[in-house]
């Protein structure tokens, strides 16, 4: 939880907030703009990303998304409220390329 | 009459330096706009520039420049040289006359406070035929460019560019008023004259010109020559106020050169760099734009600062290493988001092509290869839609160009990095580290919004791409596309393709 939530009710029960984030998928040559909300969840989030870029500038390749917030590699599940990520943040999009894989 | 020799009369004319009477000095040259910070006010009475002229012989150089350039034109205006031209060219001349007519306006402003806030009278003398100067080249570009209105609206944009909130001219309007509106005189003459016009408006006008030439733009090529043998006499503004005060004042004389090389290297990496290595076309270039930069910006900045015992700015390995990708990114995202244009981007990636950046730019085909190939093989499959832009590119609070400068890292990938600061409960995203360090050095200097801060400020109504287009200014008759997508996706058409965006349903993937 982040110490910006409010009191009253558990975060899962506030209205989603929009949250505009600073985002880079993969190899991809720019960062982009996309607004995700508050209840959308690391998943939601990589295939957001992804929606601007995925076969359009970096071919599509058959492995999970992965998001990484300040230097930390975030649970799929994990809501971007429950994540701590902030209007403005930055995220990084990569593929879950298993070991030996390029 | 016997007329007095001009080496008898010309000092009395070029230094009109009085003392006031019944005005202090402060109240003549206020600090905030004269800025003679550490440096006595005594020391600016050595100022002397070395090509000396006076107002009678400027006047007969420039009618006859003048009726140099507009001669060629009216004998060019009758032939088809127009209609023979290639549209990467074209489009080349179009961003040039967009980006830079307005900017001249700008520099007269600059020149005209030189003229009345300059710290000597030479200076001011100086100034004043300096502003004559850039209201020239603002007038014949703007002329030059509405020639062609009838034939291409996107010539329009010459006149108009800088009156919308297209990215470009915000990013342009960014570091101009910084360089040219903002700052006191002698921070304006270190970083319009020494810096702008002594170095980089040479990639524009001299190298530039030899593009035009070989693409067979006559007209262009005179215009823009014209244009810099002004250059030379007025940018010696630059030289006698660098020595003043990097004798009293070095780390103020190395900090303010420093941070508009930096400006300048961005923004001419965004316009000059895609028209040398993309739009020319191939038989007509002459060198890539890094060799251009390193002839014409770097060996000579080099020189010149060591001359005047400065020091290689903090950020040169940045900036070299910045010469194999900066543009290369930025040209990539000029194309994606060519509906914000006005010209039409050619991509420029065709075998032939590719072979020549890679030839030029050994890194090409790693990191830039991979992304043209995907967009090549999804406009082959009949879905240029998956080339088009539904967002917005994040664009850097420092520069205003998109955040796309990709850098190794250690085990050989390439990547687009986060460099960032939160100040005042807001973060920040800068393309570089050195934009980072000069908006952080800067940051109680105007600085204007970036079109992410207004998008998100919901300035920009409704908030989707078609608001963003029209808080543009854009227009449908005007707005770039690509001039002829077969000229560089013909020579891969047939190959098997995979990973693509499917072209019925948005956001899958095949």
């Amino acid at each position: 939880m982040t110490e910006n939530a409010t009191v009253e009710l558990p975060i899962e029960d506030q209205a989603p907030q929009v949250v505009p984030l600073n985002a880079v998928f993969a190899d991809d040559f720019v960062q982009i703009l996309v607004p995700v909300t508050t209840a959308d969840t690391v998943r939601e989030v990589a295939a957001a990303v992804a929606h601007h870029v995925e076969g359009k500038r970096v071919r599509a390749l058959p492995y999970e998304k992965v998001v990484f917030h300040n230097g930390r590699r975030l649970p799929p599940e994990m809501t971007v409220a429950e994540a701590g990520i902030a209007p403005l943040d930055h995220v990084r999009v990569e593929y879950d390329i298993p070991k030996g894989k390029s | 009459m016997t007329l007095l020799k001009r080496e008898e009369w010309q000092h009395f004319v070029r230094d009109v330096d009085w003392t006031f009477r019944y005005v202090d000095d402060e109240a003549v040259f206020p600090e905030w706009h004269s800025g003679t910070g550490k440096v006595p006010r005594e020391a600016w009475l050595s100022w002397e520039e070395n090509y000396k002229v006076t107002y009678p012989e400027y006047v007969a150089t420039q009618r006859e420049k003048e009726a140099s350039a507009y001669a060629v034109k009216a004998a060019l205006q009758r032939s088809t040289a127009f209609d023979n031209l290639d549209e990467g060219w074209k489009s080349s001349t179009k961003m040039h006359f967009g980006g830079v007519a307005l900017v001249e306006y700008a520099a007269v402003l600059g020149e005209l406070k030189m003229a009345r806030f300059g710290l000597n009278g030479a200076w001011r003398n100086m100034a004043t035929f300096g502003q004559l100067d850039e209201l020239r080249h603002a007038q014949i570009t703007t002329f030059f460019g509405h020639e062609f209105v009838g034939k291409d609206p996107q010539y329009d944009w010459t006149q108009k560019t800088f009156h919308t909130n297209d990215w470009v001219p915000i990013a342009l309007r960014n570091l101009f008023d910084n360089m040219m509106i903002s700052p006191n005189v002698v921070d304006l003459a270190i970083e319009l004259p020494f810096t702008f016009e002594t170095g980089f408006t040479n990639l524009q006008f001299v190298a530039l010109s030899a593009d035009a030439l070989e693409s067979g733009d006559v007209n262009f090529a005179n215009m823009i020559s014209s244009i810099q043998t002004d250059e030379a006499r007025h940018s010696q503004q630059g030289g006698p106020t660098m020595e003043i005060l990097v004798e009293h004042d070095p780390v103020r004389a190395q900090w303010v050169i420093d941070r508009s090389f930096w400006g300048s290297a961005r923004a001419f990496a965004a316009l000059t760099g895609p028209a040398m290595d993309y739009y020319t076309p191939l038989e007509h270039r002459k060198q890539s734009y890094r060799e251009f930069m390193e002839e014409w910006i770097i060996d000579q900045f080099i020189h010149t600062i060591e001359d005047y015992g400065l020091k290689k700015p903090w950020f040169w390995d940045e900036f070299m290493r910045g010469l194999d990708t900066w543009h290369h990114g930025l040209h990539m995202g000029l194309w994606y988001w060519r509906p914000t244009l006005w010209w039409r981007p050619k991509a420029g990636v065709s075998k032939d092509e590719r072979e020549w950046l890679q030839e030029k730019y050994p890194n090409w085909e790693k990191v830039y290869g991979g992304k043209w190939d995907t967009m090549i093989d999804n406009i082959n499959a009949n879905n240029v839609e998956a080339t088009l832009p539904e967002t917005l590119p994040w664009l850097c609070s420092m520069c205003h160009l998109p955040a796309c400068n990709a850098t190794q890292s250690r085990d050989g990938t390439w990547r687009v990095r986060d460099w960032s600061l939160s100040y005042g409960g807001k973060t920040y995203h800068f393309c570089t580290n050195a934009c980072r360090q000069i908006w952080w050095k800067d940051r109680d200097n105007v600085n204007h919004e970036t079109l992410i801060d207004r998008f998100l400020a919901g300035q920009i109504q409704p908030m989707d791409v078609g608001g963003i287009l029209n808080y543009m200014g854009m227009t449908p008759d005007v707005m770039g596309d690509d001039p002829d997508y077969a000229a560089w996706t013909k020579d891969y058409t047939g190959r098997p393709a995979t990973g693509l965006a499917l072209s019925t349903a948005k956001g899958d993937q095949s």
